[in-house]
């Protein structure tokens, strides 16, 4: 319980203060987790108002060490920072920042380099708007990058740059793409300062490697927790990021940040039930969120729901129209009516309205595929390993399309990307085992390789299976064929399926038990070929005459076979 | 006579009228009529001085007249009216004046407003020849006695400091020469000037803003100056503004000695009580001239809005203002300036520079020369427009004829290495590697610490191929650079890691990519050199990723898109198979490869190439010379 006090102390001057400094999805974020705290008991309440609160207040500086004490600027100077304020609140950034200008409590420095910065984004937007080539492809960049950066780092270095300050400067030396910098600046940023958000956001885009998580040096606190079970679902480390989020609740129970990070480990799981129950539920406490909705549509997509589909779109529709994630479900749900121009279309919109947006750039890939647009389409995946390139989908896409492209180095390329993510993921390994056979590489043994990586993770398809099978039939190992062709006829049955590779692997298991002398298994695997119709049925024809010659042949005189087989 | 002797009767009337009441007694009549005739001159003579200060010409020259003749000609009243005269713009007369009374041999004084009449009239050949033949040897040493006797004799008043009349006679003969053409001995003359006189800041300023000078030159003449020691504060300034391509730590450092020293004087010496000249312009376009050269143009940009938001016409500052301007991109600021400009000073190079610098902006260049030629036509020895008419035609790939610019200008701008090293520049695009070097090696011994011609030199080995040669060029360059590196200076960081590339130093050369790419993070063909030089050193994984980054800012790029098809097949290759297997293609592909690689000559920058202008073409250039650069790695 009092963990419980404690946070929501932590979390209720946190919001104050980072709506001050205008961050306001990270106060959105912690508002959020301040109400997923368990109720507040009445006990609390009356704490809160009394003694505990100033122990708290006593406990806090030492928690927040890092916070500037409340300023004692001049008034004439909070006046300035208000005015600036309200600039900002109202978007005329650059009108903020000149408005500061001289000012130097840190505060007021963060606001003015925040505005700057958030100025110079929005003119590069503007620029995109007016000069973006296709696909929204463009040279503009934030000119107030260089100059800002200057300034943060000669802060930086003398030490005097805040927990705010440092998280602009981390975002900024990303965007010029020196990571390492960025790293260590956010982390003495989130150490300092633990509870904004974003800062842990932009920490977690620059740790692409499980290792550098655990490089990273961080203070042991509750916040994080959270960034940890966060990174571990961005690195597919599912299950892993699944208990820290189920630790989580117990703090945390009535969050709704944790159910939708559950849902959508549930779904990178392919454990698309659990995931869907968890959406279901989310929409029910929070019946107008549309963040991490485009990931339940998803599941719908993949579930074939489309009822359900139709129905969450309308909704998101009636929501808000122009959020990214809206269009994002918009498009899946044409793109299950098979109107993939349609679905291109309002991808293309959700790209509009933030270029960043991954799942969008994935999916439009996908669409493009389908339309057979290939340059469109490897350019949409590009665009998605760009902004992230741990989204196996993109790579996997990408080799599908080269491979469509019969430019088979490329798709192993990226399809060795793709495994590199998800190890355990049979598609990913049958896919590029097919790369392997193809005509150009002929490299059978590789295939073989990736084949048995398939079988071995499960493959539910079954294609690796009949592939093994048929790769070992090819390269005359009639032994492993058969092997392979008894285990997917088995599988099909078990599955009760119908088609092709049951006559497949039916015919060549009969005229495998002949050619081996087990007449009576040939026999049956020929009867059962009887059902089927076309040129199979002739084949069993033609076998079972000669299995029954073989049979009298034997019976009438049973010394031929060895005077045959004896020099 | 009749009318004198009226006058002076007339005047001791009045003079009688007014002492009588005096009562003067009458036998002292005579002595005070002459005494009162000198008081009347005088208030007549500082009537005369008072019209000359409030610029009433026309009254000075009349007042001046009746002096004269009143006087009984006195020379020193000839000399008034004379002055006057000369005020008036009537130069002839003055001349006439002081022939008919022949004083110009007189005094010195006389001889040198005599001859200021002379340049007036632009009789430069009388001029010379009223000032005498004095003679001067290189260093500015006049060895004319007579001159030097007088010098001594003349006014050595310290309460009111003059400047020298032998110094502006130096200075006189100097731009005499100008005119003439004949440049060295005009140098000469003004460095004759400064030594006689180091207030003469006329001759300082010719000789610094006309480039006249080599460094080298200009530290020995600055060196051999006298100052008196209160005059610190001027010496500090002049190495300020002459020093431009020396070490800009040391000049930072005079600047703030500059600012501090003018501070401290209150407390030791309270007579010569001088307050700081630290909001002075002079002092603020030596900080921002500063910063241009460091490339930090933004910083420059924002110092020059500074001062001329104080003083909108400080036309030194100007060219600086409207340099960084250019580079930035600032194309409304650069339309608003050369338009009040061209309204304000129409007959200034500076206004038709302006609007040559804001068509170079907006690229269009056919109008950028036009407007450049004329600012060169208004003034000839106004150097920043030669090199915008120079770059204005190279932008348009007219080798010949910005060649035929540079030349004019490495002509007339002696000591300003910027001209022969746009010609090196231009030599070495068109390829002619020999002509380039010599320009080059002649730009480094005007200027021996200008980072960018060692870049170029660089890149001029490098082209010969000897690498080695090359990349001591670039790290004396890099070092050479002002720290910390900025933007500019990616052109030659990149150039240095290709030449350590070459010499298969590949671990040094990779870091040096890298902080290319911290320097500029969206430098396509630095990504794509990068991968390169991981596949060299057999790292095809690591290649493939900086390839398709390349790719990715710049996907139409056939060098980078074929050397991915190799990276990614070696990759499929060593990847399933054995380890024996992977390590014999990537010993067995750099063969392959590195015939199709060659090099690179992504030089870079022309913007140290001189103020104004330089340094854009070095934007459209580098790019040029990238895509040359790429090209000859997959043709060759």
């Amino acid at each position: 319980m009092a963990a419980d006090a404690h946070h929501r102390v932590e979390l209720r001057r946190a919001i104050r203060q980072l709506r001050e400094r205008g961050l306001y999805a990270a106060a959105k974020w912690a508002a959020e987790q301040l109400v997923g705290l368990r109720e507040e008991t009445e006990a609390e309440k009356l704490a809160l108002k009394r003694p505990l609160r100033r122990k708290e207040v006593a406990g806090q500086s030492n928690i927040g060490a890092g916070i500037p004490p409340r300023e004692e600027d001049e008034e004439e100077e909070e006046d300035v920072f208000c005015l600036a304020k309200s600039f900002f609140d109202v978007r005329e950034y650059r009108r903020a920042a000149h408005a500061l200008r001289g000012v130097t409590g840190q505060k007021a420095v963060f606001l003015r380099c925040y505005a700057t910065y958030l100025y110079g984004e929005k003119r590069k937007e503007e620029e995109i708007v007016e000069l973006a080539g296709p696909l929204g492809r463009s040279d503009a960049v934030n000119e107030e990058l260089v100059a800002l950066e200057q300034e943060l780092s000669a802060l930086y270095g003398k030490g005097t740059l805040d927990a705010f300050g440092s998280y602009l400067y981390g975002v900024i030396l990303h965007e010029r793409e020196r990571k390492v910098e960025a790293r260590s600046v956010l982390c003495s940023s989130v150490n300092t300062y633990p509870w904004n958000w974003s800062a842990w956001l932009e920490l977690q885009a620059l740790c692409t490697d499980p290792d550098i998580l655990t490089q990273l040096n961080l203070n042991d606190h509750w916040m994080r927790d959270f960034f940890v079970a966060s990174v571990n679902l961005d690195l597919h480390r599912n299950s892993d990021g699944l208990a820290r989020y189920r630790a989580l609740h117990v703090t945390f129970p009535r969050s709704d940040h944790i159910l939708a990070q559950t849902a959508t480990a549930h779904y990178n799981l392919r454990e698309f039930d659990e995931a869907e129950s968890l959406f279901e539920e989310l929409l029910r406490t929070d019946p107008f969120r549309i963040e991490g909705l485009d990931t339940y549509s998803n599941i719908l997509y993949v579930k074939e729901c489309f009822a359900a589909l139709s129905f969450l779109a309308h909704k998101a529709v009636l929501t808000d129209k122009y959020r990214p994630e809206t269009c994002c479900i918009i498009g899946n749900y044409y793109s299950l009516k098979a109107q993939h121009e349609k679905a291109v279309l309002y991808f293309k919109r959700a790209l509009k309205l933030n270029r960043k947006y991954l799942s969008a750039w994935t999916l439009m890939g996908h669409e493009y595929v389908e339309l057979k647009n290939t340059p469109a389409a490897i350019d949409a995946y590009r665009r998605a390993v760009d902004i992230n390139p741990r989204d196996y989908r993109a790579w996997y896409g990408l080799g599908q399309t080269y491979e469509l492209l019969v430019m088979p180095y490329y798709a192993l390329y990226y399809y060795r990307r793709a495994t590199q993510l998800r190890p355990h993921d049979a598609r990913m390994w049958c896919a590029m085992g097919q790369c392997y056979e193809n005509e150009q590489l002929q490299m059978h043994d590789a295939a073989i390789r990736c084949y048995r990586r398939a079988v071995t993770n499960n493959d539910r398809e079954g294609i690796a299976l009949h592939k093994l099978a048929k790769l070992h039939h090819q390269l005359g190992q009639a032994d492993q064929a058969a092997f392979y062709y008894q285990k997917n006829l088995e599988r099909m049955e078990a599955d009760q399926n119908e088609g092709q590779d049951i006559v497949e692997a039916v015919l060549f298991l009969a005229t495998h038990c002949k050619n081996q002398n087990r007449l009576e298994e040939a026999e049956h695997y020929c009867t059962r070929l009887l059902d089927y119709g076309g040129p199979a049925k002739e084949d069993a024809k033609a076998l079972l005459r000669e299995i029954r010659s073989v049979q009298q042949h034997a019976a009438t005189q049973p010394s031929m076979d060895l005077e045959q087989f004896t020099p | 006579m009749g009318r004198e002797e009226r006058e002076s009767r007339t005047q001791e009337r009045k003079r009688k009228r007014s002492i009588g009441t005096d009562g003067v007694r009458e036998e002292n009549r005579d002595l005070v009529v002459s005494e009162m005739r000198e008081m009347d001159l005088e208030k007549l003579r500082s009537v005369v001085r008072d019209c000359m200060c409030k610029h009433l010409y026309s009254s000075a020259i009349f007042f001046a007249d009746k002096l004269a003749t009143l006087a009984g000609n006195t020379p020193q009243d000839l000399f008034m009216h004379a002055q006057a005269l000369y005020l008036g713009k009537e130069y002839r007369r003055a001349l006439h004046l002081l022939r008919r009374f022949h004083l110009v041999s007189v005094d010195l004084r006389f001889r040198y407003l005599a001859a200021k009449c002379l340049a007036e009239v632009k009789d430069w050949e009388e001029c010379l020849a009223m000032l005498g033949d004095g003679e001067v040897d290189e260093d500015g040493n006049v060895e004319s006695a007579e001159e030097q006797g007088l010098d001594l004799s003349e006014s050595k008043d310290v309460e009111e400091r003059e400047i020298h009349v032998s110094s502006a006679m130096c200075l006189l003969r100097g731009r005499a020469f100008d005119a003439l053409e004949n440049r060295a001995r005009a140098l000469c003359w003004y460095k004759a000037a400064l030594k006689a006189d180091p207030f003469c800041y006329e001759a300082f300023e010719h000789l610094i803003d006309n480039h006249m000078l080599s460094t080298e030159q200009e530290s020995k003449l600055l060196a051999s100056l006298k100052f008196e020691p209160e005059d610190k504060w001027l010496s500090l300034l002049y190495s300020c503004r002459a020093n431009k391509y020396v070490h800009g730590a040391k000049i930072e450092m005079k600047i703030a000695e500059l600012e501090q020293e003018m501070d401290e004087p209150l407390t030791d010496d309270e007579s010569r009580a001088v307050c700081s000249l630290k909001d002075n312009t002079d002092v603020m376009t030596c900080k921002a001239d500063l910063e241009y050269h460091r490339g930090d143009f933004q910083r420059c940009y924002e110092s020059t809005t500074a001062l001329l938001e104080k003083d909108p016409y400080h036309l030194r500052c100007m060219p600086l203002h409207l340099g960084a301007a250019l580079e930035l991109g600032r194309k409304n600021e650069l339309f608003l300036r050369a338009h009040s400009l061209v309204q304000e000073y129409p007959t200034k190079a500076i206004s038709w520079f302006a609007v040559g610098c804001y068509y170079y902006c907006i690229r269009q260049y056919d109008h950028a020369r036009r407007y450049f030629c004329k600012a060169t036509a208004m003034e000839n020895s106004f150097a920043p427009a030669w090199l915008g008419f120079g770059n204005a035609y190279a932008a348009q790939d007219e080798s010949d004829q910005a060649m035929a610019a540079y030349r004019t200008a490495a002509r007339l701008f002696a000591g300003c290495h910027l001209p022969n090293l746009c010609i090196g520049m231009e030599y070495l695009r068109t390829n002619n590697l020999n002509l380039a070097e010599q320009f080059l090696l002649q730009a480094k011994t005007i200027c021996p610490d200008d980072p960018l011609v060692f870049n170029e030199l660089g890149v001029m080995t490098y082209r010969n191929k000897e690498f080695k040669i090359a990349a001591d060029w670039f790290d004396r360059a890099l070092n050479l650079a002002p720290k910390p590196l900025t933007e500019s200076w990616e052109p030659t960081v990149v150039n240095f890691a290709h030449t350590l590339r070459k010499l298969k130093m590949y671990a040094k050369a990779i870091t040096e990519y890298e902080k290319a790419l911290a320097l500029y993070p969206r430098g396509a063909s630095t990504y794509a050199a990068l991968g390169f030089t991981y596949h060299l050193q057999g790292n095809s994984s690591l290649a493939i990723d900086y390839y398709h980054k390349a790719l990715g800012l710049k996907p139409d790029d056939s060098f980078t898109s074929e050397m991915l098809s190799v990276a990614l097949q070696d990759e499929c290759i060593s990847q399933s198979s054995s380890g024996g297997l992977r390590l014999s293609s990537a010993l067995g592909f750099p063969h392959r490869v590195i015939v199709t690689v060659s090099l690179i000559g992504s030089c870079g920058s022309k913007w140290s190439a001189l103020r104004q202008t330089k340094n854009v073409s070095r934007l459209g250039r580098s790019t040029d010379q990238r895509r040359a650069f790429l090209r000859g790695l997959t043709t060759e």
